[in-house]
């Protein structure tokens, strides 16, 4: 349950909305696209000072304790703005992982710092395999007395090249543990990687002897990763519902507007039939995101499957509208100068970021019982 | 009568203890359809009881009551399985009666309509008019006090037996086509009225192509103003959609279907197609359209619920549709050559066939899907209409073919 009433979080939304509006514009996007760090650090503190990077965070470590619910209707706003941060990793993955191992200090040690927005984390979780399964983990981790040293390598690490913390997901010899790294220590490289969406940066990590601390699991920790990864696909699917809602709106209010022919091409069938779609393919992609959110905030036994269905319905709906928002601008959205293209390349990312569509598919079908 | 001030307590078990004294369901009785009413009897007790419509005034069968408190009536009726309540929502032929027609009709039809009496279909389409209704030939020419009737519909179900059909006819041939247009209540047992079946691609026949030739409408059954039929014509269109709601039907092979968000993975399975990873990708997808209606849907609902006009309400004929031929396609898919057979000893053949043909009734039905995207796109996401060359020139002057 969250600790959030509903009429707070409508506030918090809008005053959001406000923030994005004011410090995400297009203009900025693409000036921190263009710079090293891929964020603003004073943005950044103000979504802390309103609450985004604590919104998942259990207020007993300086957070909101903000559910699904309040984290998909964030990412709204965020994928709707294309905001440039460090959100997913830091606000998302890591706190989310960290609250559900079993490891208190390093609640008590991480959290606050993360809920302020005072240090950054990020989490490496798959090998250059990258399907996000526990089969691909590609670093081990071995015990030297009561530390232990990681090897190996993790790829398409989020937001790694300003981490202040990495959670490391590695294979012990009793399995899958989830280990603590300073990004600092000896045996860390990075590579950073040339990204196709330009508000997105990511890493390659190879692990050398790299000392780190085992954070405690009573369980599974495989399974506090997959909870984790549950939680930022419903992310990732809030963010292509505003994104996805965004771009319909830009599109149709240019095919009202743009005349050829002596008309505004919107009243062309052929134009209008492809705006008829995308609405069915936003509304449908906002359902499916909400759904997923809802089912997972009240423990409901359906929450598996409406994430499956959410992380591909929604990414084939943003992919789907962005690539279909172009091709309906027509010459204009072929140029760099249109912001077209910053929608699809950021639905790009968030179609492969976690497993493909293909992968919840499958995954889907399973949970149906084939 | 104090009904008004009753409560929802009160209403609740006055409309229970009715129902147990009044309703006696037989075997083997069917729902409302087009023709006759089949309760007829227990119908005209529904309406005396003012049952049939709660909401309309005293004056009119009803009660005055709140929506809220009709609703209350529905379920009680609904969940002994009773017909007859919840008309002044659902009668497509009382409402637009009691909004349009003439005092003196009004007397007459509104009561038959509510009690089931007459059996009604409609007379919209035509050959030369089906995605463009407003492009409608059939005429009707005053003669006194009565309109002689000459011309022809199609898509006409139930006009075997029905008693009248709300017929949209052209008077006046000099103005553009949506104003020469007047709407009637036709009475359909006369010389000048032949019904055809028509013979659909699922082999079946739902519907009949009507013949209308010097047929006699008396001038009181016009509703609305002579001329301005198109207006009329809104309101019952209106009603129709929001009573039609999924009319699609499901198999008729009268074999066993899964039910259910696992039905295809379980017809995939009978099959012995579920090993196959691009069939698993399919079953998901196409389950994946049917759920995602259903949250489209849910969300609309509480959107309205919450008094805010929902976008998604126009989107449901289309997912439908796209549902239907999908699943169609599939079930088509996971038979194999096998979906070459048809007939009772193939059920899922049958099924997946027929599917698959009458799938079309919903893109093609009650508005194309062409005609639903356009209108998606222009009452929902304000896109200009197409130039329309015919719109302000004397329909005797327009092209037809």
């Amino acid at each position: 349950m969250s600790a959030i009433t509903a009429e707070d979080l409508s506030v918090f939304v809008e005053q959001l909305k406000r923030l994005l509006a004011d410090r995400s514009s297009e203009a900025e996007v693409r000036r921190l696209s263009e710079t090293p760090e891929g964020y603003d650090p004073a943005v950044w503190k103000a979504l802390a000072d309103l609450g985004v990077t604590g919104l998942i965070i259990d207020e007993d470590h300086g957070g909101f304790g903000g559910d699904a619910v309040a984290l998909e209707l964030v990412m709204e706003e965020v994928g709707a703005a294309l905001l440039c941060s460090p959100l997913l990793s830091s606000a998302i993955l890591a706190p989310a992982l960290l609250q559900a191992l079993d490891d208190d200090a390093a609640k008590a040690r991480l959290l606050p710092d993360l809920a302020s927005g005072a240090k950054i984390a990020t989490v490496a979780i798959t090998g250059a395999s990258a399907g996000w399964i526990e089969a691909h983990v590609a670093v081990d981790a071995t015990a030297i007395g009561a530390d232990w040293s990681l090897t190996g390598k993790a790829a398409f690490v989020t937001h790694a090249h300003i981490a202040d913390v990495l959670l490391v997901v590695a294979r012990a010899p009793d399995g899958v543990a989830v280990f603590e790294v300073d990004p600092k220590a000896a045996g860390v490289s990075l590579t950073n990687l040339p990204t196709f969406d330009h508000t997105l940066r990511m890493s390659d990590i190879d692990f050398a002897k790299v000392s780190a601390r085992r954070l405690a699991c009573n369980g599974s920790a495989w399974q506090a990763v997959e909870a984790m990864l549950d939680l930022a696909l419903i992310a990732l699917a809030g963010e292509q519902a505003g994104g996805s809602r965004r771009v319909l709106e830009m599109t149709v209010d240019y095919a009202k507007n743009r005349y050829q022919f002596g008309r505004a091409i919107g009243s062309f069938q052929a134009v209008k039939h492809m705006a008829a779609d995308l609405l069915m393919d936003s509304e449908s992609c906002t359902s499916a995101a909400r759904h997923a959110a809802q089912c997972l905030a009240s423990g409901s036994d359906e929450a598996p499957s409406a994430i499956s269905l959410a992380a591909f319905a929604c990414a084939d709906a943003f992919s789907a509208i962005t690539a279909t928002s172009i091709q309906m601008h027509g010459g204009i959205a072929f140029t760099w100068a249109h912001p077209a293209h910053l929608y699809l390349r950021r639905a790009r990312a968030d179609a492969h970021l976690f497993g493909s569509s293909d992968f919840y598919r499958e995954r889907y079908v399973q949970q149906l019982g084939g | 009568m104090t009904t008004q001030t009753l409560t929802d307590e009160a209403l609740k078990a006055e409309v229970t203890a009715w129902l147990a004294d009044h309703w006696k369901p037989k075997a083997g009785d069917q729902g409302a359809g087009f023709g006759l009413h089949p309760h007829r009897d227990f119908m005209a007790k529904v309406v005396e009881a003012r049952w049939a419509v709660p909401t309309w005034p005293m004056e009119w069968y009803g009660r005055a009551l709140s929506s809220a408190q009709a609703k209350i009536i529905e379920k009680a009726f609904a969940a002994v399985g009773a017909p007859g309540a919840g008309q002044d929502r659902s009668n497509l032929w009382a409402n637009t009666a009691m909004a349009h027609a003439t005092p003196a009709f009004k007397r007459t039809i509104v009561p038959a309509l509510l009690r089931g009496e007459v059996g009604m279909c409609l007379l919209y389409s035509e050959p030369g008019a089906g995605s463009d209704l407003a492009a409608i030939r059939t005429r009707a020419d005053h003669k006194g006090d009565h309109y002689v009737v000459n011309g022809q519909k199609v898509w006409t179900s139930g006009a075997a037996v029905a008693d009248y059909g709300m017929l949209v006819a052209r008077t006046d041939w000099d103005v553009p086509k949506h104003k020469g247009i007047s709407f009637f209540f036709l009475p359909m047992k006369q010389p000048g009225i032949e019904v055809r079946p028509l013979r659909q691609i699922t082999n079946e026949a739902h519907f009949n192509e009507v013949f209308i030739t010097d047929a006699i409408v008396p001038a009181d059954n016009m509703l609305g103003p002579l001329n301005n039929g198109w207006g009329v014509l809104q309101t019952a269109l209106a009603y129709e959609r929001s009573v039609m709601g999924d009319a699609a039907r499901g198999p008729r092979s009268g074999q066993d279907n899964p039910k259910g968000d696992s039905a295809l993975v379980e017809l995939a399975r009978e099959a012995g197609r579920l090993n196959d990873p691009v069939i698993r990708q399919e079953v998901a997808q196409v389950t994946a359209y049917k759920v995602l209606n259903r949250l489209n849907n849910a969300r609309a609902k509480a959107e309205l619920a919450q008094g805010n006009s929902s976008p998604i309400m126009s989107l449901g004929k289309l997912a439908m549709s796209r549902i239907l031929h999908e699943e169609a396609r599939l079930r088509s898919k996971l038979l194999g050559a096998g979906s070459l057979l048809e007939g009772p000893d193939h059920p899922r053949a049958e099924d997946a066939n027929f599917l698959s043909l009458n799938a079309y009734f919903t893109s093609i039905g009650g508005g194309t899907d062409q005609i639903q995207r356009n209108i998606i796109g222009e009452r929902v996401l304000g896109l200009p209409k197409e130039p329309e060359v015919d719109r302000d020139m004397a329909f005797r002057n327009v092209r037809s073919g």
